[in-house]
C-alpha cells in the first residue's frame, strides 16, 4: 500500500507540472494586464514602469523560466493587483473554501445517500417519484439562480438568514445549501441506480432468505456494495465543487479562493490565477487518490500493491 | 463549526471501518436530520442573524480594496476606504463642487508656476508622527514616481519640483502655468515618512497610518475592513459614529438584499431596476448622483482608419440617427442626462448653453449620407464592451437598430472589458465604438483626450489641438472658459464622437445617515456625516 501511494504521488508530479505550463500559457494568451490595472489615461512612462516592475516586458520564455524556477519552490510570484505573494493570497482564503466545501459535502452526502436508498427501495412508489422529481430539479437549476433565489426568500422575505459574508454559522447555511443542491441530486441518482442493481444480486436474496432484518440488508449489505460507484462520483464531483465555489462565493460574498480566482481572472492577475489553478489541481488529485484508497476499505477484494 | 453539524460526524469518523460507519449512520440518521432542523429553526428564528454593533456604519461596495493607500490605484472602492484613513492636501466638496482645505489649510499662487501651501498646524498621524512639510515633500516624492504611483503619473506630469520652505510651508513648482493645480492637489495623499520607510509601499497599503477620521482596526481579506474612530482627529469628524465596516459584496442582487435587510447602511452601485424597491422602504432611500462618466460613440477620422466616417457629414448623420432621449427614457428610466452636443457637463467651466444636441432626425441623417456620396447607406463595424458599463450591450444594440433605420448598417463586435481597454489604448477601437470616459473634474482632463497626440484620440485637428493647449495653460478663469466654449463649438461641428448621454451613480443608504454626498467620480467622504440613532 505504501509503495502504491508513493508511486501515485510521484505520478502526480508530471500532472502538476503540465498544469503549471498550460496555465502559464493560457493566462498569457488572454492579453496584457497593464490595460486593466492602470487607468486608460496612464502615461506611457507609467505603463512601461508597471510592465518592468512586474517582468511583463521580458520575452515569454524568459518569464516562464523565471516563473518555473520560483514555482518549484512554491513561490508563484507577486499578485499584480494586490502586490502580495500570490500563493499566500490563495492559502489565506483556503480555510474559507474548505469550510464551505466540507459543509456542502456533508449536506450532499447526508441527504443524497438516504434519498437514493429510499428511492431505490420504494421504486415505483410515491416516495420514489417525489425524490426523482426533486433530483431532476436539483440538476436543472443552476447555482447562480438558486443562490439569488435563496437570498430573496430566506434573507429578504423571511429574514431568517444573512445575505452573505463569513463569520457565524448562519452565514454558511445558504451558500452550502446552494452548492449542495446539485450534488445532492447527483449522489441520490447514482445511489438509487447502484442500489437497484445491487438489490437484484444473489447475496441480497440470500441475506433475506437467511432472515436478516430488512433494514440491515439494505443499509449494510446492499449500500456497502453500492457505495463504490458513488464514491467514484464523489471524487470526480470535487472538480465540480471547486468550480461551483467560484460562482457561489461571489453571490454570497464568501471570502474564499473561488472569489479570489474570479477577481484574478477579470484583472488578468496571472500569478494569482496560476496559484489558484495549481492549488485546485493538487486538491483534485489528492481527493481522487484518497477515493482510490477508500475502495480498498469498502471492498476487501480490492488491494493495491 | 462543522462539529456542530449532525452530518459532520459520520464523515469526520475518518479511519473508522465503513461497516461501523454505516451502522452508526443508520441508527442515528433520522434523529440527526430532525436535530438539524431543530437547530436551524432555533438558531435562525430565535436570534437576529444580522445584529450590528451600535454606532456602526456598514458599507457594501463591489470589491475588497487591493490597497488602502489611496495613491495605489484610482479604483473608487480603494479610494473610499483608504481615504477614510489617509487624507489629501485638498478635497473637492461634492456638495458645492468647490475645492476646500484638508491638510493644506491655505494655498496661494505666488507665481504662474508656483503654489505656496500652508499646512494645517498641530496635526499628527495616528502613529504619533507629525504631519508637516517633510511628510508632504515625502508624499510628493512618492506621487511623482511612476514606479510607485503609476496610476497617478498623468496628474503628476505637470509638477516640476517640490520644496520645503519651513515646517508648515511647502512650495510646489509646475513646469508651466497649470490651471488644474488645485484639482491635482486633491489627488496627493499625505503619508508619514518614518512609518513609510519602515513598512514600504506594500506594507503601507496593508496597514496604512494617516491623519483621517478613522484608523484601521481589522482587515479580514475579502470579508470586512473594520475602522474605528480616530479620537485625536484634527477636525470635527463624523457624528454619532464610532466604527465603519466595509464589506465587499460583488453581486448586485446580494448587495441590494443586504441593504434591504439592514445588514448594510450604504450600498454602492444599486441597479436601476432596484431603485423603486429600495425607495419604497420606510428606512432606506437611493441617492442619485450625476456621474462624471460621459458616454459617446467614437467616430474615428484618423487616416490610418479608412472608413466613411472621414467625411464630417457622415459623422453628423450618425449623431442625427440616434434617439438619445429614447435610450435615456427606456433603458435608463430617465436616469441619465443629455449632453447637449458637447462633452463638458453643465457644472463645468467651458460648458456652452447655446449648444444643443443634434436633433433626432432620420431623414436628415439619410440626406447627409446621400450628400456625402452614400445614397444607399453605409456598412460599418461597431465595437462595444460587454460588462464594463451598465447595460453596455443593450445600449449598443439599441443604437445599432436606430442607425440601421437611417441606412447605417453595423457589424456589431462585442469585446470583453480587458480586450476593450487594450484596443482603446492602441487606437484599435475603430471606426466606431461605444465608450464612457470619466476623467477628473476639469475641462482639460476631459478635452485633452481628443488632442491629436493623446494615446487614445481618434481625431487629428490642429485647430482643436491649439484650443486644448491654450485652455490647459490659461490661468484666467474667464478667458479659459471662453477657450473651452470655442473648443466645444468646434467639436460640435466636427462631430468626432456621437454625443450620447451622461450617466448616474446610485447609492442605497439608510435614512438615518445625513450629510452623505457622493461625488460624480464615485468618491464619498465620511468626515462630516451624521448617523442618527
Amino acid at each position: 500500500m505504501a509503495s502504491y501511494i508513493l508511486r501515485r504521488l510521484l505520478l502526480t508530479l508530471p500532472v502538476l507540472a503540465g498544469i503549471v505550463v498550460i496555465t502559464f500559457l493560457l493566462t498569457r494568451l488572454s492579453g496584457d494586464p497593464t490595460d486593466l490595472l492602470l487607468p486608460p489615461n496612464a502615461t506611457d512612462e507609467a505603463r512601461a514602469a508597471f510592465r518592468s516592475v512586474n517582468g511583463l516586458d521580458r520575452p515569454l520564455w524568459e518569464q516562464f523560466v523565471a516563473f518555473a524556477i520560483r514555482a518549484a519552490t512554491g513561490d508563484f510570484g507577486t499578485s499584480l493587483r494586490f502586490e502580495q505573494p500570490a500563493m499566500q493570497l490563495v492559502l489565506d482564503r483556503l480555510p474559507a473554501t474548505a469550510e464551505l466545501a466540507a459543509a456542502t459535502m456533508a449536506i450532499a452526502l447526508g441527504i443524497g445517500i438516504p434519498a437514493g436508498v429510499i428511492a431505490a427501495t420504494q421504486r415505483g412508489k410515491a416516495a420514489d417519484g417525489l425524490i426523482r422529481a426533486v433530483m431532476l430539479l436539483g440538476q436543472a437549476i443552476p447555482s447562480f439562480f438558486l443562490g439569488v433565489l435563496g437570498i430573496i426568500v430566506f434573507a429578504v422575505w423571511l429574514r431568517w438568514l444573512p445575505t452573505g459574508g463569513r463569520g457565524d454559522w448562519a452565514q454558511l447555511v445558504l451558500p452550502a445549501t446552494t452548492l449542495a443542491f446539485n450534488l445532492v441530486a447527483l449522489i441520490a441518482r447514482v445511489t438509487r441506480s447502484c442500489m437497484l442493481d445491487v438489490l437484484k444480486q444473489d447475496y441480497v436474496r440470500t441475506a433475506r432468505a437467511k432472515g436478516v432484518w430488512e433494514r440491515r440488508v439494505i443499509w449494510l449489505h446492499a449500500l456497502r456494495n453500492a457505495f463504490i460507484p458513488v464514491l467514484t462520483v464523489i471524487g470526480l464531483q470535487v472538480g465540480l465543487l471547486l468550480g461551483g465555489v467560484v460562482v457561489t462565493e461571489t453571490i454570497f460574498s464568501w471570502p474564499g479562493v473561488g472569489r479570489l480566482a474570479i477577481q484574478a481572472i477579470y484583472a488578468r492577475d496571472f500569478p494569482v490565477v496560476q496559484a489558484v489553478v495549481f492549488v485546485f489541481a493538487v486538491i483534485f488529485v489528492m481527493v481522487n487518490l484518497v477515493v482510490d484508497l477508500l475502495y480498498a476499505l469498502l471492498d476487501p477484494r480490492i488491494g493495491y500493491k | 463549526m462543522l462539529a456542530q453539524s449532525p452530518f459532520a460526524e459520520p464523515l469526520a469518523a475518518g479511519p473508522r471501518p465503513p461497516v461501523a460507519l454505516i451502522c452508526r449512520f443508520r441508527r442515528s440518521c433520522a434523529r440527526r436530520v430532525a436535530g438539524l432542523f431543530v437547530l436551524v429553526a432555533m438558531g435562525l428564528v430565535g436570534q437576529p442573524a444580522l445584529a450590528q454593533a451600535p454606532r456602526t456604519l456598514t458599507i457594501a461596495q463591489g470589491f475588497d480594496p487591493q490597497t488602502l493607500w489611496p495613491n495605489g490605484t484610482t479604483a473608487s472602492d480603494n479610494l473610499n476606504a483608504g481615504g477614510a484613513i489617509v487624507e489629501a492636501l485638498l478635497w473637492s466638496n461634492p456638495a458645492d463642487g468647490k475645492i476646500q482645505p484638508m491638510l493644506a489649510q491655505t494655498w496661494e499662487r505666488t507665481s504662474p508656476t508656483t503654489m505656496k501651501l500652508s499646512l494645517r498646524p498641530n496635526v499628527a498621524f495616528t502613529n504619533g508622527e507629525a504631519m508637516n512639510a517633510d511628510a508632504v515633500v515625502h508624499s510628493f516624492t512618492v506621487f511623482l514616481d511612476p514606479r510607485q504611483a503609476p496610476a497617478y503619473a498623468n496628474y503628476a506630469a505637470a509638477i516640476d519640483r517640490v520644496e520645503k520652505v519651513d515646517d508648515l510651508t511647502v512650495n510646489v513648482h509646475t513646469k508651466f502655468p497649470y490651471p488644474a493645480f488645485e484639482l491635482m492637489l486633491t489627488q496627493v495623499y499625505v503619508t508619514p515618512p518614518a512609518y513609510w520607510a519602515s513598512v514600504g509601499l506594500q506594507g503601507f497599503g496593508q496597514k496604512p497610518v494617516g491623519t483621517g477620521p478613522f484608523k484601521l482596526t481589522e482587515w479580514v481579506k475579502d470579508n470586512r475592513v473594520v475602522m474605528d474612530r480616530n479620537r485625536a482627529y484634527w477636525g470635527k469628524g463624523p457624528t454619532g459614529l464610532d466604527r465603519v465596516v466595509w464589506r465587499p459584496v460583488p453581486d448586485d442582487t446580494a448587495r441590494v438584499a443586504g441593504l434591504t435587510t439592514g445588514e448594510y447602511d450604504i450600498a454602492t452601485n444599486v441597479p436601476i431596476s432596484s431603485i423603486a424597491d429600495v425607495n419604497a422602504q420606510r428606512d432606506r432611500r437611493v441617492i442619485e448622483t450625476p456621474s462624471y462618466r460621459i458616454f459617446q460613440l467614437i467616430l474615428s477620422s484618423l487616416e490610418e482608419h479608412p472608413s466613411p466616417l472621414h467625411d464630417k457629414r457622415v459623422r453628423q448623420a450618425v449623431n442625427h440617427a440616434i434617439d438619445k432621449k429614447a435610450i435615456i427614457d427606456n433603458l435608463f428610466e430617465g436616469r441619465a442626462f443629455a449632453l447637449n452636443g458637447q462633452l463638458l457637463r453643465q457644472s463645468q467651466l467651458g460648458y456652452d448653453p447655446s449648444l444643443k444636441d443634434y436633433p433626432f432626425d432620420v431623414n436628415k441623417a439619410k440626406a447627409l449620407l446621400a450628400e456625402a456620396g452614400h445614397p444607399n447607406g453605409i456598412e460599418i463595424t461597431f465595437k462595444f464592451p460587454t460588462g464594463r458599463y451598465a447595460q453596455d450591450r443593450e445600449v449598443s444594440e439599441a443604437i445599432a437598430g436606430m442607425l440601421a433605420k437611417a441606412g447605417i448598417r453595423t457589424r456589431l463586435v462585442s469585446l470583453e472589458p480587458g480586450e476593450f481597454l487594450r484596443q482603446l489604448r492602441n487606437r484599435e477601437l475603430q471606426p466606431m465604438a461605444y465608450i464612457g470616459l470619466a476623467p477628473l473634474d476639469d475641462p482639460d482632463f476631459q478635452l485633452a483626450q481628443y488632442r491629436s497626440n493623446w494615446r487614445y484620440a481618434y481625431i487629428r485637428n490642429a485647430e482643436l489641438d491649439a484650443l486644448i493647449d491654450a485652455g490647459a495653460r490659461e490661468i484666467d478663469v474667464a478667458k479659459r472658459g471662453e477657450i473651452y466654449r470655442q473648443a466645444g463649438r468646434l467639436m460640435h461641428d466636427l462631430a468626432p464622437v456621437a454625443f450620447l448621454f451622461g450617466g448616474f451613480d446610485f447609492y442605497g443608504v439608510t435614512r438615518k445617515l445625513e450629510g452623505f454626498t457622493p461625488r460624480g467620480d464615485q468618491r464619498f467622504f465620511l468626515h462630516d456625516v451624521t448617523l442618527k440613532p
